[in-house]
């Protein structure tokens, strides 16, 4: 069959009728019934101090007050790559606003009254801030006893230091290659702290019933892992996964923010203390920005050499990643972004330091990209750096030294089918990359910029996921999975995965949100991998199914299973032209004979699929070995902009991508994430800056000051292209694209910049403030960084 | 009610009548009870949800008296004698060509910014049946989406309003 | 975000009852109008009233008039009634063109420009145009009606000439009678909703007669004298606009904070007044953009 009857085809998302009716449900509009509690977060107002006492009393005494709860309650770590983190701070705080203690009362304004009504002694220790201060030697240590902390094989902690992990990648002779060089490019770049700024705010309501059971309701992106770390964190008062149920509903928007575990344990931590009681913590929106995740600070050194004729020699680059106080999952984002951190490029030579430094700053984490974007920024700023100094065009420079399937990638491990050559092409063509464009308006500038991306899934190499299919007695179909939609549209493409092989529409499709008791397995909904490995489940649990439905209709009717198949919800047969049998009539009901006994069962499916082929296993001084990234998605990405010369505003006129998704399963919610990702991206480049203090306190946790793109500040076009390089193991052919279409958005502006008006803007974001006064100088690079003052304050 | 023991006011609780959805309701609040919250504890409201507590993010946007308003920085008082329609509202029987427009052009993603943007939206075409692009854009500013981008939304406003 | 803090909470149902509660509650008292500042700021714990007085069923405050040669915008009136209204866009055009840059809908069908100038905070949007008209502020206190000239209304950041007691009826607007053209134009981070970093105001009459005022440069919104005595009586040039340029610098007092830094507020209010300038001239010749045009 060439033709797809429902792959490929734009179908209508089966989740949008759900939100625009107001039917959607999130976590905070479940009704918990008269015994909801409420929790008000006591919180640090110190980024370093020692605790020395909490007196709860008389928050104790207040009426409608149920419980007070502290760290001593819970002396427990936790963390999904290192147990680095505390469901309430134990003798120290580490960041402002890490939770000291919680008050649960009947009601949310008592909560609030009475929390202000704990009184918590501190002792103010140094904080550090600034990722290369928190290197130095007289540093003050985040983590005495990093040494002793559990982790997983491939992160290399550095006892009695702030280095959570230092990831190191060795290929070649790099001074052998710059040594060959005819021109070589040296230069720092610094990226901020950005926040994911998901529309819903963290929340989690946990309820342990009268026989034990704990179950957690949350917004989340990874019911089975948050189940898991909580279990693990609370073994000590007799919990394991078999007593903890997690249920999730439609989540408002996720970015990576959402992965792992962040407040939602507090929640499950404080029902134990409740029985019978459901508590409810809702994060404020300045909780959002400040305990959550935020995307990691990193400071790049990059070093890169070239011939003259375009090819690159040598590559070094040492990233200072600021994680703030807890990297139990942000030290991953450190890992996977060295280990490819070259770029989608062929390098020989290569040398990569990567370390996940500890601060003071709130804590940092996964977020859309996994540490792509910041990496990208300083590569892509680069190669067209490099271009313009070889007097080459920037497609054709990165054309050369593009990556292809069966070269070696900077750990050893062969590259994966791609399509990255023509997605540089089909941008650079879209926006017409070497024409010269003016503006009509004498005060402003027009610029073009490009960027390639790359990124591959992030995971454990033994990641797994599942899916359970079964039939109703109208022929309908509900599929049962533990991936969440949060908003990339994974529910739709997975029914059009199991609508492809069952000839069931989509619209006849239900895939059911998660909830642990009755979903099965999947890790987490991150890493863009959902599509691939997730939609291979639900291929396999479809499959299982039609191998039963042709069972069935083998010993019921003796036609042979190799001349079944199935269109439009009915039973074919290749050698009968006239047979047809309708699912709905035996999906539940069987076939009945003539001697009126039946066959049949109630048709189910299951599939489940575990990478078999990732090994994590690598040398701890070069990286080389061991395959730790399933494969690559790549793109490229492209502007047009517009700026005023005299305010230095920046107007987007155009703005292409193009990634090889393999197959593009359905091409409007992939346009969907396109658009959307691409905005994200801008956002950082343009509007996003978050400021904080000497004393580490975030300025702006709020929309008012934090500024995320309006229906005004989209750019005039978009224009979305799929390139289509089938992924051999793929769904379908198809491959992951959801985080990857945010990559090559920065650096693609800041390339487009410089071309517009000759200002070269190293540090992000590239605000019209740092435009228009680097023209006002006449300065032709600017590395002004104003996320926090740079000068070390005592605390 | 509340009695503080270091002020000398009394919080009284207030019953206030006022329309709901078509619906006449009467409750008793506090006076700083807020409105966004009442909908959502009290009345059984769900779709005008959280999202800053400010008012710069539109999530929680209802019409009051059929305009758009910030129900996260209205006191429940305030709309005693009034009416006001949310998500709901709309929803209770034939949907409105707007939502069906949303649902065609496949919309929203996560669907967290939807009841506030439609309500929005609502407003819109009511005062003004044929915006051009840039009246749509202006007047959902106020409601952010990080999902989208904002082109499939404004999109599906467009349409809707050549069936007006 | 709940609200804890505990207040009383009236709804007078003619002026003076206001002002008797006005009175009664005195420093602990505060006017709740369209409520887009003072809730969030009771939400923030920077104001602590004891009592919230809603004066929404004062039904002599939802005036918009235009009588006399003058503008009367009651207390109540939004400022999308602003928008709204035809009278406004038409006579009273820079203050059409201040109202729209504010906020967005949903805010503008609750915020009034009454409830603006008492918050008076530096950035806010309708100072400069009300300035630019020479408008009076008509209150109501427990000794009756005051006039305070918009001039003596701004003390400081969020500081106003409003005694306690007292109660804001209406702003008056006059009617200038020679032809005359404005323009607002409002510095923003991006283009949606944002406060302003820097508010350039201005007033061109025919004759050569020339109105300037800034606002979010300085503790408080204020006319730019010196600027408006180098241009008055003179036809716009290049030159002339340069010198005003360099006027700003005596005019305006810029701070660095989040949003902005002193350097870029200070060019671009050079930058702003130059196209305000030369967008009003053009108005007032029948040309120019059209009114809510973004010039930056």
């Amino acid at each position: 069959m060439s033709e797809y009857k429902f792959i490929g085809k734009p179908i209508n998302r089966i989740d949008e009728k759900d939100k625009v009716t107001g039917a959607a449900k999130y976590v905070d509009d479940i009704n918990f019934g008269p015994n909801l509690l409420y929790a008000e977060i006591v919180e640090s107002p110190y980024a370093h101090a020692k605790i020395l006492s909490i007196d709860t009393s008389e928050a104790e005494k207040v009426p409608g007050v149920v419980k007070v709860v502290t760290g001593k309650d819970f002396p427990y770590k936790f963390g999904l790559y290192m147990k680095d983190r505390y469901i309430f701070a134990q003798d120290r705080v580490r960041f402002i606003g890490e939770q000291v203690a919680a008050v649960i009362a009947r009601d949310p304004k008592t909560a609030k009254k009475a929390a202000k009504l704990v009184k918590v002694e501190y002792e103010p220790l140094p904080a550090v801030f600034d990722p290369l201060e928190a290197i130095k030697e007289d540093a003050p240590i985040i983590h005495p006893e990093l040494a002793s902390y559990p982790h997983v094989p491939w992160y290399y902690p550095h006892g009695g230091t702030n280095i959570a992990h230092w990831r190191k990648v060795r290929k070649g002779d790099v001074e052998k290659g710059f040594a060959e060089a005819d021109f070589i490019l040296e230069d720092t770049y610094r990226i901020p702290r950005y926040a994911h700024c998901c529309m819903e705010t963290h929340i989690a309501v946990g309820f342990v019933d009268y026989n034990g059971r704990l179950t957690i309701w949350a917004s989340s992106q990874s019911p089975h892992t948050q189940r898991h770390l909580i279990a693990e964190a609370l073994r000590p008062l007799g919990f394991t996964e078999q007593n903890i149920r997690e249920i999730v509903p439609y989540v408002g928007g996720g970015f990576g923010g959402k992965a792992g575990v962040t407040m939602e344990i507090i929640a499950a931590a404080l029902a134990t203390t409740v029985k019978g009681h459901p508590v409810k913590v809702r994060w404020r929106r300045d909780q959002e920005f400040y305990n959550t995740y935020m995307r990691q600070q990193v400071i790049t050194k990059l070093k890169v050499g070239v011939k003259k004729d375009g090819r690159i020699t040598a590559l070094e680059r040492t990233d200072y990643w600021d994680a703030g106080p807890y990297v139990e999952y942000g030290a991953n984002v450190v890992n996977a972004a060295t280990l490819s951190a070259t770029g989608p490029y062929n390098i020989p030579n290569i040398k990569m330091d990567g370390l996940c430094i500890y601060t003071n700053f709130p804590a940092a984490g996964p977020y859309r990209g996994f540490g792509y974007s910041e990496i990208m920024f300083s590569i892509e700023s680069h190669m067209t750096r490099i271009a313009k100094a070889l007097g080459m065009s920037p497609r054709e420079f990165r054309k050369i030294n593009g990556i292809k399937e069966g070269d070696p990638l900077a750990y050893g491990a062969p590259m994966n089918e791609n399509g990255l050559i023509e997605c540089i092409d089909k941008v650079a063509d879209a926006i017409k990359l070497e024409e010269k464009e003016e503006s009509k308006d004498p005060k402003k500038a027009i610029g073009k910029g490009i960027a390639a991306l790359w990124k591959a899934p992030a995971m454990p190499p033994n990641v797994t996921c599942s899916a359970f299919l079964k039939f109703n007695e109208d022929g309908s179909i509900n599929i049962l999975l533990s991936g969440m939609e949060i908003g990339q549209g994974l529910l739709t493409v997975m029914a059009q995965i199991a609508a492809e092989i069952l000839s069931v529409p989509p619209e006849k499709i239900r895939v059911e949100l998660p909830d642990t008791d009755r979903n099965p397995y999947h890790w987490q909904t991150v890493a863009s991998h959902s599509t691939w490995l997730l939609g291979n489940a639900v291929k396999r649990a479809a499959l299982d199914a039609r191998e039963k439905i042709f069972d069935v209709v083998h010993r019921a009717l003796n036609y042979e299973k190799d001349h079944l198949y199935l269109e439009d919800e009915k039973v074919k047969c290749t050698t009968d032209p006239d047979f047809e049998l309708p699912l709905k009539d035996f999906v539940i009901n069987g076939i009945m004979m003539e001697d009126g006994t039946y066959r049949g069962q109630a048709i189910v499916g299951s599939g489940s699929i575990m990478v078999e082929f990732a090994s994590a296993l690598q040398d701890p001084e070069t990286s080389q070995g061991g395959h730790p990234n399933v494969h690559y998605t790549v793109g490229a990405g492209g502007v047009v902009l517009e700026i005023d010369k005299e305010t230095g505003r920046v107007h987007i006129l155009k703005l292409a991508e193009a990634i090889d998704v393999g197959k593009a399963l359905n091409p409007e919610t992939l346009k969907g994430q396109l658009i959307g990702g691409a905005v994200q991206g801008i956002a950082t480049a343009l509007y996003e800056d978050m400021r904080i203090d000497e004393n580490g306190k975030i300025l702006n946790p709020n929309f008012t000051d934090y500024k995320i793109p309006t229906s005004l500040d989209i750019p005039d076009e978009f224009i979305p292209i799929f390139v289509e390089v089938p992924q051999h193991d793929g769904p379908f052919g198809a491959r992951g694209m959801a985080e990857h279409v945010m990559i090559p958005v920065a650096p693609a502006i800041a390339n487009a910049v410089e071309d517009a008006v000759g200002v070269r803007v190293k540090a992000m974001p590239i605000t019209a403030e740092k435009i228009a006064l680097a023209l006002l100088h006449g300065k032709k690079e600017v590395d002004d960084f104003f996320m926090a003052p740079t000068k070390k304050k005592e605390a | 009610m509340g009695q503080s023991s270091y002020r000398r006011i009394k919080m009284e609780k207030k019953t206030i009548t006022f329309i709901l959805n078509g619906e006449k309701r009467t409750i008793e609040v506090e006076p700083n009870d807020i409105l966004l919250e009442v909908l959502r504890t009290k009345l059984g409201i769900t779709a005008p949800k959280y999202g800053c507590g400010r008012g710069d993010c539109g999530t929680c946007t209802v019409l009051l008296d059929g305009k758009s308003v910030r129900s996260c920085l209205i006191l429940a008082v305030e709309v005693d004698g009034h009416e006001i329609t949310t998500l709901e509202g709309l929803s209770k029987d034939k949907l409105t060509p707007l939502q069906e427009s949303f649902i065609e052009h496949n919309s929203f993603q996560c669907g967290f910014c939807a009841p506030g943007m439609i309500m929005t939206a609502t407003e819109l075409l009511k005062k003004n049946p044929h915006p051009t692009e840039e009246e749509v854009k202006e007047a959902i500013s106020g409601n952010l989406c990080r999902c989208t981008g904002y082109v499939s939304i404004i999109e599906a406003i467009l349409d809707a309003s050549k069936k007006y | 975000m709940i609200i804890a803090h505990e207040f009383e909470y009236f709804k007078p149902s003619s002026i003076d009852e206001a002002i008797k509660l006005l009175n009664k509650y005195g420093a602990k008292a505060r006017i709740l109008s369209g409520g887009t500042d003072l809730v969030v700021r009771i939400k923030d714990g920077f104001e602590t009233p004891d009592a919230v007085i809603d004066i929404k069923g004062l039904d002599e405050l939802k005036v918009l008039d235009f009588k006399d040669n003058k503008l009367i915008v009651g207390t109540l009136t939004t400022f999308n009634e602003l928008i709204d209204s035809e009278v406004v866009k038409e006579k009273f055009p820079l203050l059409w063109e201040s109202a729209k840059s504010v906020a967005s809908m949903g805010i503008r069908n609750r915020a009034t420009m009454v409830g603006n100038i008492c918050s008076a905070v530096p950035s806010l949007d309708s100072g400069p145009a009300l300035l630019l008209y020479e408008a009076t502020v008509v209150v109501k206190g427990k000794d009756g009606e005051r006039r305070i000239p918009i001039e003596e209304w701004f003390l400081g950041p969020r500081k106003t000439a409003l005694k306690e007691g007292e109660l804001v009826e209406y702003i008056e607007i006059p009617l200038a009678q020679k032809k005359h053209a404005g323009c607002y134009v409002k510095l923003g981070r991006y283009n949606g909703e944002d406060l302003a970093q820097v508010g350039v105001g201005v007033l061109v009459l025919s004759g050569n007669e020339y109105r300037v005022a800034f606002c979010a440069v300085g503790p408080k919104p204020t006319r730019a004298k010196k600027i408006e005595s180098l241009l008055n009586g003179k036809e716009l040039s290049d030159s002339l606009i340069e010198e005003a340029k360099k006027l700003v610098e005596e005019e305006i007092s810029p701070i660095t904070d989040i949003r902005a830094t002193k350097e870029y507020r200070m060019h671009m209010a050079k930058v702003m007044l130059d196209r305000a300038l030369k967008a009003a001239v053009e108005r007032l010749n029948g040309k120019g953009p059209d009114y809510g045009t973004k010039l930056i």
